[in-house]
């Protein structure tokens, strides 16, 4: 076989090389070819080159309108739901596949963020690789931009902060610890190098971090292991070295001074530097941080739980856990619904106990293979809405179970995470391979890792869709094929019984590794304002403000 | 809430690589497939490159660029791969694999000013072709998926993509219209 170029033969052969589509014979003569005829070879790789682009940037696309109710394709979503392991039959990833499998390869540690809302377009690989601190905590905080500020556990990139009121723990990822008090101007520049244009801030710097620089207006200060305090105003700039030793470098001078542990330095606006004694006082509201923040937390739970409480009561609730045991030991976990007569309990199976969203407040771990808890919930329903809080540990498996009916029973329901961050309903028809799965866009990313995040999806029977949610965000709905009553039957959290499909198919083991902390189950389609509530009730960060809104 | 204890210094590596790596993916990604064009193949050598990165990390030398060093493993990712793939080693052998890197280098500016015009050309595509690409592209869609979505054949919706290409193609080398493009 011989190929010419230009000819059709030419056209095609590349085109085939781009589908995997080219046998052996029609590689070996493309290659010669391209060995031999400069031009061919230009062409060949501007011809693979537009190819490549194409599959591999997503900016070129405007993301079609996920309302659009295209016919859904159990192909195109490439669950696999039944897919044997064989290469060539197997899905296709997108191009986001990185994370997630580089994610479960090195097992993430939680450097978290949540960029609430439905990402679409931007792939998961342009997500806040660039942040250099993590805002930790928050005590009544006012930020100047009251619509796109952070809150508690998201990554800080470099660049301002603004905060009017209140105080803000940021956490920088070289080690150290800044408490800082509003009215505060802070700019941060590295992970272990912050500009204050105004405020005051504490700084613990640790032995394990290397060190921190913080630069103010009439000064700058450096330090190795140290707890100083900083004050940034338009009079001048302090430092009170409160336990270490820190070089303080006044304006534009070039020498440093050295201060010691109980030495304060005032540097004014005209370049005076004058030695002061420390004023612990000075900073008394920061040190009552944690104590306040403590407060604020125990309110944040409390909250939680009258609201739990008026949930139990609700109406169409079939399922409610919140893992609060009374001791571990207990592998039984009581089903809260007041309203509902199924699944009175749940069985623990291997898994451990970790810390929830506060302090105090108890979480299933999801660790091991065949961690899981059990639960049976009899009936069938035209509606339902699943609703969990979670922390993603790693997506280790290609498919990880959120809440899964046992095997591929009719009319049941599998809901899942897919190891590049999609959020997956499937759900099963009345006929034999019969089913639907609802795929939302890679929503759950990178930096969710090690984070509490609330999940939630909705099957509405009635007005037969699908839809998502994120953190009270709806992030993706499509309609429904698969036509009411759905059941739930014998099921479980964290994990998946294939029930007769082959057990040592590694495509057929599912465990959830992470956390959770809350389930809840109801028997109706729960409008987007109902799960933003459940969200916002829910919501581990410690503002108050945040909290009250 | 994040245990911030957890940050230690490996943590940090990882983050590090990461940021690194996942702000190198699509460069890896159009590295590997001009050499094995066909996407999912491409992917799973990118997948085995990241695997190779990371073990290899600490020999990464943090002054100097990313993506080279990264597309140096890539290189044997894909080779490597090929070996046990007849049909792919057909087509890079005998030095060809070497000489598609090298060229593709020269010729990095001008295919860079021709595919700045790729957004544009895509646009103006007729509806019907455009979700084809977007379908076969963007969302991954199977070609089977695709054939019985457009009442095609499987065969014709090769066929479909590949003039799409050619339109794209043409497009983009078309006259240097001023477009406004970004």
């Amino acid at each position: 076989m011989k190929l010419a170029f230009p000819s059709p033969e030419f056209d095609d052969a590349v085109a085939s090389v781009c589908h995997g589509e080219a046998d052996e014979a029609l590689c070996r003569a493309l290659n010669e070819l391209l060995r031999n005829d400069a031009s061919a070879l230009d062409e060949y790789i501007l011809r693979t080159e537009l190819h490549s682009r194409l599959g591999s940037d997503e900016d070129l696309f405007v993301p079609a309108n996920q309302l659009a109710s295209e016919e859904t394709e159990s192909e195109e979503l490439r669950f696999r739901e039944r897919g044997d392991l064989d290469s060539d039959a197997s899905p296709k990833r997108q191009l986001w596949w990185a994370w997630g499998v580089v994610a479960a390869l090195l097992a993430l540690a939680a450097l978290g963020v949540w960029q609430s809302g439905i990402r679409e377009q931007a792939p998961v690989s342009q997500v806040g690789s660039q942040a250099v601190a993590m805002l930790d905590r928050t005590v009544r905080a006012r930020w100047a931009d009251a619509e796109k500020h952070p809150v508690a556990g998201d990554p800080l990139e470099p660049g301002w902060l603004t905060l009017e009121s209140g105080l803000a723990q940021i956490v920088f990822y070289k080690g150290a610890r800044l408490i800082v008090e509003g009215p505060a101007e802070i700019n941060l520049l590295a992970p272990n190098h912050v500009s204050v244009r105004k405020g005051k801030i504490t700084a613990d710097i640790p032995s394990q971090s290397s060190g921190f620089r913080i630069d103010g207006p009439h000064a700058s200060v450096d330090a190795a292991v140290a707890n100083v305090g900083f004050e940034a105003e338009g009079s001048g700039t302090a430092v009170h070295v409160f336990s270490g030793q820190a070089a303080v470098r006044p304006g534009n001078a070039s020498a440093e001074e050295s201060v010691e542990s109980g030495i304060g330095i005032l540097v004014t606006e005209t370049g005076d530097v004058q030695r002061i004694q420390p004023d612990g006082s000075a900073f008394a509201s920061l040190y009552d941080f944690h104590a306040e923040s403590s407060a604020a937390l125990a309110l944040r739970r409390d909250n939680w739980e009258v609201m739990g409480e008026r949930l139990n009561q609700e109406e169409s609730l079939l399922v409610r856990l919140d893992f609060e045991q009374a001791s571990p030991s207990r592998w039984e976990l009581p089903n809260l619904s007041q309203s509902s007569s199924v699944a009175e309990k749940a069985s623990v199976i291997g898994c451990q106990w970790g810390r929830g969203r506060w302090p105090g407040k108890q979480a299933i771990e999801f660790q091991n293979v065949n961690d899981r808890v059990r639960l049976d919930v009899p009936g069938e329903y035209d509606s339902l809405t699943l609703s969990a809080w979670v922390r993603v540990q790693g997506l280790d498996r290609e498919l990880n179970s959120l809440f899964m009916s046992d095997g591929f029973v009719e009319e049941s329901i599998h809901w899942l995470l897919r190891d590049d961050g999609v959020l997956g309903m499937t759900v099963v028809g009345d006929q034999p391979g019969d089913y639907q799965i609802v795929a939302s866009p890679p929503v759950v990313e990178l930096n969710d890792i090690g984070r509490w995040i609330h999940l939630a999806v909705v099957i509405d029977g009635r007005s037969r869709r699908v839809s998502h949610f994120v953190n009270g965000q709806e992030v993706d709905r499509e309609a429904l094929m698969i036509e009411p009553p759905y059941r739930v039957g014998p099921s479980e959290l964290g994990n998946w019984s294939a029930r007769g499909f082959p057990e040592d198919d590694p495509f057929m083991i599912r465990n959830f590794s992470g956390s959770m902390d809350e389930f809840c189950l109801f028997s109706r389609a729960l409008a987007p304002e109902e799960i933003e509530k459940l969200y916002q009730e829910g919501r581990p960060d410690l503002d108050l403000l945040a909290f009250r809104r | 809430m994040v245990e911030s204890g957890k940050q230690g210094d490996d943590a940090l590596e990882r983050q590090r690589f990461l940021s690194l790596f996942l702000r190198s993916e699509r460069e890896i990604f159009r590295y590997v497939a001009a050499l094995v064009p066909n996407a999912s193949d491409a992917e799973d050598i990118v997948q085995q490159t990241a695997i190779a990165l990371w073990e290899k990390f600490d020999s990464y030398d943090s002054t100097r660029p990313f993506t080279p060093w990264a597309c140096r493993f890539a290189l044997n990712k894909a080779r490597q791969w090929t070996e046990r793939r007849k049909r792919w080693q057909a087509l890079l052998e005998n030095g060809l694999a070497e000489e598609i890197v090298a060229r593709r280098e020269e010729l990095k500016p001008q295919l860079e000013r021709r595919l700045s015009r790729l957004e544009g050309c895509l646009e103006k595509l007729p509806e019907d072709k455009r979700s084809l690409v977007e379908g076969y592209y963007y969302k991954r869609q199977t070609i089977e998926a695709l054939a019985e979505a457009s009442g095609r054949t499987v065969e014709a919706t090769y066929k479909a993509l590949q003039r799409v290409r050619q339109s794209l193609q043409m497009c983009i080398e078309g006259a240097n219209r001023t477009e406004g493009a970004t």
